[in-house]
Formats: C-alpha cells, sequence, structure tokens
C-alpha cells in the first residue's frame, strides 16, 4: 500500500499557520498537527505515495529514508483509515 | 486570563424551517429572533471571526437554505479567506442549480440529517413529507466534489431503528454518518421525557456501532454521541465555555454555545452592537465561565477540569437553575440524581413540534 500516490479526500484540507502550527480541517473538525504530521501532511498531494514521501522528508532532515517510512506507512494509514485520504 | 484563539464560527441565518422535529435544540422563543442579519451583515461577522483566527465555518438554522443569497454569501466571504464551509441543512431546497452555486461559492462539505431509515417514521417526526426529497438532495450531493456527512438524531422513537440507519448509509455509500442522541437543549428539553432513549436501547446501540464500525472499517467512519443523561462523565462541552467556538444567532447575539441563550442571568451582545473581537475576548458573557476560575466544587480540584471543563454550562442551568454548578451528568456532582430521575421520567403519548410561536 506504501506505494501508491495519496491524496486527501474531498473535504479534507490542509493548512499551515506558520512554522510550528497546522491544522487538518476536515468535516465537521479541527485537527491541530504535530510538527512532524504536518511535514508529513504537506507532502500529500495526490502524486507522491508515502514512500516517496519519506524520500522527500530524508532528503530535507538529512536522514535515512528507512528510518522515515515506518513513521509516514502510520501516519498515511491512520489518514486512510479515519477517510481523510485515499489513494490518488 | 487572556482569551484563547476561536477555531469554530456556526453561523445560524435564521430560525425559520419547514420541518418541525421535537429534538432541536433551538431556543423555544423562535419569534424572538425574526429581525435577521442580511448578507452584508454576515459577511463582516465571517471577516470578523477570520480576523480572531476561526478556521471553520458552519452554516445552519433553522434551515440556512431558506435564505440562499445569504447561505451564499457567506460561504463565499468564508472561502475568500480560505476558511472551510460547512451547510448543515434539511437538503430538500438544494436542487442541482443551488448546489452548483454553493460549490462555485467554495462550499466543502454538507451535512444532511434523516428523521429515520425510512419516510413513515422519519415524515412523522418531522411533522412534513421530507424523507424521499431528502434521500434525492443526498443523492444530489453525492454525485459532487463535496465531502458529505449523514446525521441521524436519536431518541427514544428511532434509537431501535440503529441497524437499519446503518444500512441505509451502507446503502447510499454515505463515508461519514453520525449516530448522535438528542442533546436536551431547547425544543429538545421540552420534549426530554418523549424522546428519552431507554439504558437497554443506548448499551444495544452502542454494540450495534461496535460491530458496524468493525465490519465497515476504511469504508464509513461511524460517530456516535452518546446521551447526557447515561453517562458517568460530563462532554467536554464546547471544548470549554469561550475557548474554541462561538455561534452568531440569526439577530446576531453571540453565544459561546449554541444552546446558551437560555442561560437567562446572563446577558448576550449582539454583532450588530459590538466587534465581534470585543465580544470575544471582553464580554461579560464570554469570560463568566472562561478558564478554571469560575468553578466551583467539585470540578476545582478535579484532575479532569481541564479534561471536561466542568461539563456543559447550559445542562447545569436548564437542569440545576445555575450556571455556574457542575454538570449534573457528572458522577461527582452532589446533583447527578436529578439527571437519572429525569431519565426515568415515563414518556407521555404526544410531543411538541417546533413551531414558531412561544410555547405557553
Amino acid at each position: 500500500m506504501s506505494a501508491e500516490a495519496l491524496r486527501f479526500a474531498p473535504g479534507v484540507r490542509f493548512r499551515r499557520e506558520n512554522e510550528r502550527t497546522a491544522f487538518l480541517l476536515v468535516p465537521e473538525g479541527i485537527v491541530e498537527l504535530s510538527e512532524t504530521a504536518a511535514a508529513i501532511a504537506e507532502l500529500i498531494d495526490g502524486t507522491r505515495s508515502p514512500d516517496a514521501i519519506a524520500e522527500a522528508l530524508a532528503q530535507r532532515y538529512d536522514a535515512e529514508p528507512g528510518a522515515l517510512r515506518a513513521d509516514v506507512a502510520e501516519f498515511c494509514e491512520s489518514l486512510r483509515e479515519r477517510g481523510h485520504a485515499t489513494e490518488a | 486570563m487572556s482569551a484563547p484563539r476561536p477555531l469554530s464560527l456556526l453561523c445560524e441565518l435564521t430560525y425559520r424551517c419547514n420541518l418541525q422535529c421535537p429534538y432541536c435544540y433551538n431556543p423555544v422563543d423562535l419569534g424572538a429572533y425574526r429581525e435577521e442579519l442580511d448578507a452584508d451583515a454576515w459577511r463582516r461577522v465571517v471577516g470578523e471571526a477570520a480576523d480572531l483566527g476561526v478556521l471553520q465555518v458552519h452554516l445552519s438554522g433553522g434551515e440556512p437554505t431558506l435564505v440562499p443569497e445569504t447561505a451564499l454569501a457567506a460561504v463565499a466571504a468564508a472561502s475568500s479567506r480560505g476558511l472551510y464551509t460547512n451547510l448543515i441543512t434539511q437538503g430538500t431546497f438544494l436542487d442541482d442549480a443551488l448546489l452548483d452555486r454553493f460549490v462555485a461559492a467554495g462550499l466543502d462539505h454538507v451535512q444532511i440529517s434523516v428523521q429515520a431509515p425510512e419516510a413513515g417514521l422519519a415524515d412523522r417526526i418531522a411533522g412534513t413529507t421530507v424523507h424521499e426529497r431528502k434521500l434525492e438532495a443526498i443523492d444530489r450531493v453525492m454525485r459532487r466534489d463535496l465531502a458529505f456527512t449523514l446525521n441521524c438524531v436519536l431518541h427514544r422513537a428511532n434509537h431501535d431503528r440503529i441497524e437499519a440507519t446503518i444500512a441505509l448509509a451502507e446503502r447510499l455509500g454515505v463515508r461519514r454518518l453520525e449516530l448522535a442522541n438528542t442533546q436536551f437543549y431547547g425544543w429538545a428539553f421540552e420534549n426530554r421525557a418523549w424522546l428519552m432513549p431507554t439504558r437497554e436501547q443506548v448499551r444495544h446501540g452502542e454494540s450495534v456501532v461496535a460491530a458496524a464500525r468493525e465490519r465497515l472499517r476504511g469504508t464509513m467512519e461511524i460517530v456516535y454521541v452518546l446521551p447526557d443523561y447515561f453517562e458517568d462523565l460530563p462532554k467536554p462541552c464546547m471544548h470549554g465555555w469561550g475557548n474554541a467556538f462561538m455561534t452568531v444567532t440569526p439577530n446576531g447575539t453571540v453565544l459561546p454555545c449554541p444552546a446558551a441563550a437560555a442561560i437567562r442571568t446572563l446577558a448576550f451582545e449582539s454583532v450588530r452592537d459590538r466587534s465581534l473581537r470585543w465580544i470575544w475576548e471582553s464580554s461579560p458573557s464570554f469570560t463568566a465561565y472562561r478558564g478554571t476560575g469560575w468553578m466551583p466544587e467539585p470540578c476545582r480540584s478535579c484532575d479532569r477540569r481541564e479534561i471536561d471543563f466542568g461539563g456543559c454550562r447550559c445542562q447545569a442551568f436548564a437542569v440545576l437553575g445555575d450556571a455556574g454548578l457542575t454538570d449534573p451528568a457528572c458522577a461527582k456532582s452532589p446533583h447527578h440524581d436529578a439527571m437519572r430521575a429525569a431519565a426515568a421520567v415515563a414518556p407521555p403519548a404526544e410531543f411538541v413540534p417546533r413551531r414558531m410561536r412561544a410555547l405557553q
């Protein structure tokens, strides 16, 4: 599943306020994201897969993609389970 | 204390409605709100809310599509500021043309409620023939690029139909279903004995929902809201008074909670007279129960005081006559028995339908 591109479901929007504050606006709710979650959510654009997102983050933070892959996959899976994201 | 950032604004555009549901939380003195804000006033309110940090704007009423131009103006104003917009409607006025205009204005999400899974019971509760037309409206919404939530308010008369309600949602292909037990405010408080589910119904509902969630994981999200009267912990109402939410009523009165107008011991301000910022940050009504400083015992020394915020001020007022007391829904309240007693009252044969004329 981690190889397929992910997009936000209709009615789900990412909103960044500043470096530390970002929200996911969802049907009838607002979720304040941690800095890590925000960094992942920001890269969900309908073309990147969770693996590609881990890759991009690894480049940005000069880290091993393998170390990030599990965290990214877990966050993306939680979005999918809530219906906030789907395969593009 | 300094005021926190509001995140959510509920715009009640009109209290007029073509339905007469007995569980409505609108105030019983609907006629007092006939002087409605116009589209320009709502544009200003939405703009001021965005300046304060609000991210989500909910349009409701009454029935907001009875004032379509006002509703469209509010959506467009919110959308132009990047805010998320949600239309809470009974749906039957949402024809293709109006829906397309809402989409063009930037609408993100629609919530339509059904009164029951089948027309006979649903139309009896609504007091008019609407169920089949609602299903058509739901279909129109789902054929567009809009997020959609199906809602059903639960009470004694439809609680046993919860499985059929979930089945209806499945048949319609709904991704998000909200099964919300009645909140007893306004008209619902008047009809409390008629609406009150039994403990058995609530427990049955919980197990049905748990099984359905398991079965529909990844396909449908089901929100199940328990009734306060069977709980031992109060709900974290509005995430605290004047903490994240505000409501503007049809005549411009600003409330910390949609049911707060019933609290006669507070005077609420209007956007006709004051800025939304002053009302949110400094008005006596919004500061009355903000934070934890107002709390009596047992809240004051409770380690959950910043989790449930003392529960609901409107419920404390409705049940106990004092909005400054611990919500009686809490088992630690010395008045918790009042909730148990109310839940045990035998239901009357008929309910009082929601109407514009005042109750006697």
